[in-house]
């Protein structure tokens, strides 16, 4: 079948004109923000706190899918080399010899986790508290995971157990990170924002690569088969061993509900708190990269980030909540997105897409037909594609198939049936062929404005189900049920309902130095 | 239950106390006589086995097995209860039949973790029940322990023991203390990172009254296996005497697998 490539909403002219705000040693410090009064003793401790994971039959089922284990494993090096270098004055290797020391363990993966604290032992004894939230957030991120990757429950067990796994992230420890989407605009706009990405754009890219994995492996596992979830991995590690971990041209780290809605809209609390513990990581690595600060001064800065982002900050504040309306306690979130906070740049309804030059997309709607997409409880009737490193939530079967026909590359469909249980779960590969282990599965597709396409394109798990559509249904009583092998060589038209989002400007992120490489490119890797 | 007396050194029963199951959280016994200030984690369990042979001088070849459990029952506290089993020679007797050995049991508890300034310091008492043969009452052991980072990567660990007997054996010493300074080293850096290497030299007392201090050194490995469990080895030896005639053991060769669950 034939491919086109998803036309690119930005406009590269104007990503290539920009100019570099390089920071240099020779930078005055900048005026820092003041520390916050009253914080509670704890966050001071000096103990170990090593803190066991939860038992359970699943853990360490990500070793099931191997290759994910071991990329996982080797970010782990990654984290812990970086930072050991940022503090014990080797800061200036971090793009040379740390890279590719960095890049040779990510190529090279350890088959069992490394212990990060052996790696990075003077940051680790500087930051002692900063590790401990490090280790709990991370143990939570592992056993989630590994709920996920288990052959041992039913989807409706890991949901349970996930949000076991939470509750007893959130409740034993008192520096659990804040589950509330928070403004990342606030967070990334303190005076010493940006520097790591500017800077150090290799290793930062390194970073947000990371990010990207721990975000996109959560879709690739939810609610698969063990076989599934091989088989999405297989697209996304090689996506993320060839581009996403060396691109350089991202304006803001990876969010979670970017790569993996489909988690998110079940879990928005989850993606919150994994999308403030990469934003600690960023405003960590941003505190000890800005030249002019004195060691007790970036002690108490990273003290500062930590807290903002801890649960134990926020008492009684709630999703949706604006206390400070664009300040640290905004935690309104991007609109069909609850597990998504405010994005730089963007507004309540729209967001700036880089990867991929998607450009402004709204969240809440279809992001091939603009139509509304399903919310709350229903969420789980959106369908999505994942390809090119981005996951886009659509909103009929028709929408998944011909957004992956548009784009490059090979592609994973999710496509949601009568059935939360039983989605029909479609690979795309480089030519556009489809292939599904849904034997069953059968379509309905009568073609018609796509006001209306949740009805008139839809994938049921079996012909019963579409049968019982039908009856309950009489408009479509002459359609008839299209296997996989018809609806997959079909294509429709484009949308009639489609529009292209505007945000308040043409690209909020076109002055950030880092775009100068261009939307799309990537860094020359090594 | 770990003294460092010779004859259980000879068999290297110790089981030693573990962290979380990692090959750079050293523990005691696993494989030489040291362990780093760290209490596993809260809510781990681990147990642990072990076997040594031992080339007691002038007498018959030792084999002395161990067992632990150890929970971690508060944060950054655990407890543990040790078996340790052996037959054949070792020093300080001439008995060498099979002995069931004391059950030891112990609470280990770290004080604060290490900083840039600070080491990592930890105590841990030790109660030995006399479950063994011709064992003569309980005995203690308080031991302190610092671990403080050195060189970056590698640690040195001190530890310091008491080792009470409340009926000793006439001419026996009532108190026995003992010294230990290891150092631990990952291995393979920055290509692997499942290996560490441990060095050790030690100095007790004799456990005569008027005996001389022995000083042993031993080197070991250990290896992370699977996500959850280390394998280790270990060669020690004592090398040499202070003062008066002591028993000493010419070799020991120790082995043993640890795992948390």
């Amino acid at each position: 079948m034939k491919r086109t490539f998803f036309a690119p909403l930005v406009a590269a002219g104007a990503l290539l004109a920009v100019t570099a705000a390089q920071g240099s040693a020779d930078a005055p410090a900048p005026v820092l923000p003041p520390l916050p009064q009253n914080l509670p003793g704890w966050i001071k401790n000096k103990d170990v706190n090593h803190l066991f994971y939860q038992r359970g039959r699943y853990n360490f089922a990500v070793y099931s899918v191997k290759p994910l284990a071991y990329d996982l494993n080797a970010v782990a090096v990654g984290h812990a080399m970086a930072y050991e270098d940022m503090v014990t004055g080797k800061a200036g290797r971090l793009e040379g010899e740390t890279y590719r020391k960095i890049d040779r363990v990510l190529k090279n993966p350890p088959r069992l986790m490394p212990a990060e604290a052996s790696l990075s032992p003077t940051f680790g004894r500087r930051f002692g508290v900063l590790e401990q939230v490090f280790d709990w957030t991370h143990t939570l991120h592992a056993q989630t995971v590994d709920v996920l990757a288990s052959d041992n429950l039913t989807d409706a067990q890991k949901d349970a157990e996930i949000e076991r796994l939470y509750q007893n992230y959130r409740t034993t420890v008192p520096y659990a990170v804040t589950s509330l989407p928070m403004n990342m605009g606030y967070l990334y706009g303190q005076s010493y924002s940006k520097g790591f990405r500017n800077n150090y754009p290799k290793t930062n890219g390194l970073f947000w690569g990371y990010h990207w994995l721990q975000g996109v492996m959560y879709d690739a596992l939810y609610q698969r088969t063990p076989e599934q979830q091989r088989s999405a991995y297989e697209i996304i590690g090689e996506q993320y061993r060839k581009t996403e971990l060396y691109r350089t041209n991202r304006p803001f780290m990876p969010m979670f509900a970017e790569v993996s809605p489909r988690f998110a809209a079940r879990f928005p609390h989850l993606a919150n708190v994994f999308d403030n513990l990469h934003m600690i990581h960023d405003m960590v690595n941003d505190i000890l990269v800005t030249p002019g600060l004195t060691t007790e001064q970036q002690d108490a800065q990273i003290e500062r980030a930590l807290w903002l982002c801890l649960e134990a900050a926020h008492p009684g504040e709630k999703p949706g909540d604006a206390r400070e309306p664009g300040g640290l306690h905004d935690h309104r979130f991007m609109e069909g997105m609850p597990g998504m906070g405010l994005m730089p740049g963007g507004t309540k309804s729209l967001m700036y897409m880089t990867t991929g030059g998607m450009g402004w997309m709204n969240m809440s709607e279809c992001h091939h037909c603009s139509m509304p997409l399903p919310e709350g409880k229903d969420s789980w009737k959106a369908s999505t594609v994942t390809a090119d490193g981005w996951t886009m939530r659509v909103r009929c079967a028709l929408c998944a198939r011909d957004m992956s026909l548009e784009t490059k590359g090979r592609a994973i469909l999710h496509l949601a049936t009568e059935d939360p249980a039983k989605p029909v779960i479609v690979f795309s590969d480089t030519e556009g062929n489809l292939r599904t282990d849904s034997k069953n599965a059968v379509f309905l597709e009568a073609e018609a404005s796509h006001a209306g396409c949740s009805d008139w394109s839809q994938a049921f798990s079996n012909q019963a189900a579409f049968n019982a559509f039908v009856a309950a249904n009489p408009e479509y009583k002459r359609s008839k049920p299209l296997t996989f092998a018809q609806w997959s060589t079909r294509e429709g038209k484009k949308p009639d309902t489609y529009y292209r989002p505007e945000g308040p400007v043409e690209n909020p992120f076109a002055s950030e130095a880092n775009q100068k490489q261009g939307a799309g490119k990537e860094a020359a890797k090594p | 239950m770990r003294h460092i007396g010779p004859a259980l050194l000879t068999v290297l029963l110790a089981a030693g106390s573990a962290h979380a199951i990692d090959h750079d959280n050293i523990d005691a016994g696993r494989p030489l006589l040291f362990e780093d200030a760290i209490s596993i984690a809260y809510r781990e369990r681990a147990f642990e086995i072990g076997a040594a042979l031992g080339f007691p001088k002038q007498r018959p070849v030792g084999l002395g097995l161990s067992a632990e459990y150890l929970y971690g029952f508060a944060r950054n506290s655990h407890f543990s209860i040790d078996f340790d089993p052996s037959i054949g020679g070792r020093a300080g007797t001439g008995d060498t039949r099979a002995d069931a050995g004391d059950v030891g049991v112990g609470l280990f508890r770290s004080l604060n973790r290490e900083t840039l300034g600070t080491p990592a310091i930890a105590v841990r008492a030790d109660v030995s029940l006399p479950t063994g043969r011709g064992s003569r009452g309980p005995q203690v052991r308080l031991r302190g322990i610092l671990s403080r980072t050195v060189r970056q990567y590698s640690r040195l660990h001190l530890n310091a023991d008491a080792n009470i007997k409340f009926r000793p054996e006439s001419g026996e010493r009532a108190v026995q203390p003992s010294l230990v300074l290891g150092l631990t080293r990952p291995l393979g850096y920055p290509t692997r990172f499942d290996r560490t290497g441990l060095a050790e030299i030690a100095v007790r007392s004799g456990e005569k009254n008027g005996s001389g201090a022995v000083v042993s050194a031993g080197i070991g490995l250990r290896q992370q296996v699977t996500v959850r469990a280390v394998f280790d080895v270990g060669i020690q030896s004592d090398i040499g005497a202070l003062g008066a005639k002591t028993d000493r053991t010419s070799l020991r060769f120790v082995t043993g697998y640890s795992t948390q669950f």
